[in-house]
């Protein structure tokens, strides 16, 4: 394949692809998930990040980390970046914040962050 | 998530490592970080999200239900609606807080619709709520336009050929809501009735509404 | 189509020089109107358009699938709309044109296409991905 196919298709365009046969999964979102979504819908609606920016950000993020991570993951990491680019927060800032959060929560052997 | 309060064991020994925390994973700790982060600066507020939350809990596959049933026995309605989907639900008091259009897509027995979106996860949620797993998986996206036909045999549909399948891919700001054909038997039933047989699924368009059906 | 200006201005019956900013009740006013620039489509149902065989890198929503295919289109989605390629880089402006909402043959779509010759293919398009087929 020459390199420009990669430049010119955005990882999430695959409509005609092979794939699996459908597998009829679904779950019921995780109080964390919901909030993602509402965070995502509260964004747009204040035009902070628009649902097409949350598209690009996420299409940003290239195939590897598309194909790895599960949806609101996708989502969540590229709100971070997208919020960086528009220097609304800064790395240094979301690092201390995330660890005092994690801080909130007892340490216990054998599980790590 | 493992849960502190919710998880007792009928067995006597000790879990300690289970039972003491509901500790967050890496991206959920993300999440809140952000939140509160967009707080402390005033760009949002707590009470946003909260309500928002209720929003997405207040939709759910029971008002697509309701705008089928109401399409299956108020044919005027259903002229309104096929015209403008999404006049037609607000007249029904759904509000459309994603600022999408609606094209409702009516299956009869020439045409059979089914609705993907191939890029991401354009869904009708102002009418069906979140989308399941399966719609945002490659699966689907990928094939439901290029082998619709062997798609819908995954969902235990099988149409004949001289049904036209027709996929509409939402890549815009339209969104779809498949009006799926009344099963045969159904003529006196309430539209309360008929809400209670019509599902997701079929308002995705990947299986039809059956009498022995129940509601998603 | 207000006949009230001398009832608001009292002592100023000069029906002459009140002509000028009065509104004429005649159904020419209506005749003349002008579309403004994106108000009118391009492009009419029934008409053939093809998908423009362009590959923007960064960010799009016509999936290359369609790229250069040739559909009819079956709806014109009002009301105009910003183009969402736009959007994406934060531009929460720009013109509004219309979004056609195009018929492909899926058998036009895939050459080995295996279900039956009258599936389609139903998207919204906007009006700067499309041009008229040959």
């Amino acid at each position: 394949m020459a390199t420009q196919d990669f430049v010119s298709r955005l990882p999430n365009d695959i409509g005609g692809f092979e794939a699996g046969s459908v597998a009829r999964v679904e779950h019921v979102l995780e109080p964390w998930e919901k909030r993602c979504h509402a965070l995502a819908d509260v964004l747009d609606f204040k035009k902070i990040i628009n649902t097409e920016e949350k598209r690009k950000g996420v299409e940003a993020l290239g195939e590897t980390l598309i194909g790895k991570l599960p949806y609101y993951e996708r989502w969540i990491v590229a709100f971070a970046n997208i919020l960086f680019t528009k220097e609304l927060l800064s790395p240094t800032e979301l690092a201390e914040k995330m660890a005092e959060v994690e801080a909130r929560f007892p340490v216990e052997s054998g599980q790590g962050g | 998530m493992t849960s502190v309060h919710t998880d007792h064991h009928d067995h006597d020994h000790d879990h300690a490592a289970i039972e003491q925390v509901d500790r967050p994973g890496y991206y959920e700790v993300m999440e809140t970080a952000i939140r509160e982060l967009l707080i402390a600066k005033g760009l949002i507020s707590a009470g946003d999200i909260r309500h928002q939350i209720e929003v997405l809990d207040s939709r759910s596959p029971a008002l697509g239900a309701a705008v089928v049933a109401r399409a299956w026995t108020d044919p005027d309605f259903k002229r309104r609606l096929l015209a403008d989907g999404r006049k037609g639900c607000e007249e029904l008091g759904i509000s459309f807080y994603d600022d999408t259009q609606l094209i409702v897509l009516e299956n009869t027995s020439e045409v059979h619709n089914l609705i993907v979106c191939t890029l991401c996860s354009c869904y009708p949620r102002p009418v069906l709520g979140l989308p399941p797993d399966w719609y945002k998986l490659k699966p689907y996206r990928a094939r439901a336009v290029s082998e619709p036909r062997k798609v819908l045999a995954e969902f235990g549909t099988h149409l004949p050929d001289d049904v036209e399948i027709r996929v509409s891919d939402s890549t815009a700001a339209v969104r779809y809501l498949v009006l799926p054909l009344r099963p045969e038997g159904t003529d006196d039933w309430s539209p309360d009735e008929l809400a209670a047989i019509v599902t997701r699924d079929a308002m995705i368009g990947v299986i039809p509404v059956t009498i022995g059906g129940e509601a998603a | 189509m207000t006949d009230h200006i001398d009832q608001d201005r009292p002592g100023r019956g000069d029906g002459a020089a009140g002509d000028a900013h009065r509104a004429k009740p005649t159904s020419s006013a209506f005749e003349i109107i002008l579309p403004a620039l994106g108000e009118r489509p391009a492009f009419e149902v029934g008409e053939a358009v093809s998908v423009r065989d362009r590959s923007p890198i960064g960010h799009y929503r016509v999936p290359i699938y369609l790229r250069g295919h040739v559909g009819t289109v079956v709806r014109i989605i009002e009301p105009v709309l910003v183009d969402n390629e736009a959007e994406g880089y934060g531009r929460n402006a720009g013109s509004r044109l219309h979004y056609y909402r195009v018929a492909f043959p899926l058998t036009e779509l895939w050459s080995r296409y295996e279900g039956a010759p009258g599936d389609e293919l139903h998207v919204e398009i906007f009006e700067t991905w499309l041009e008229r087929a040959q």
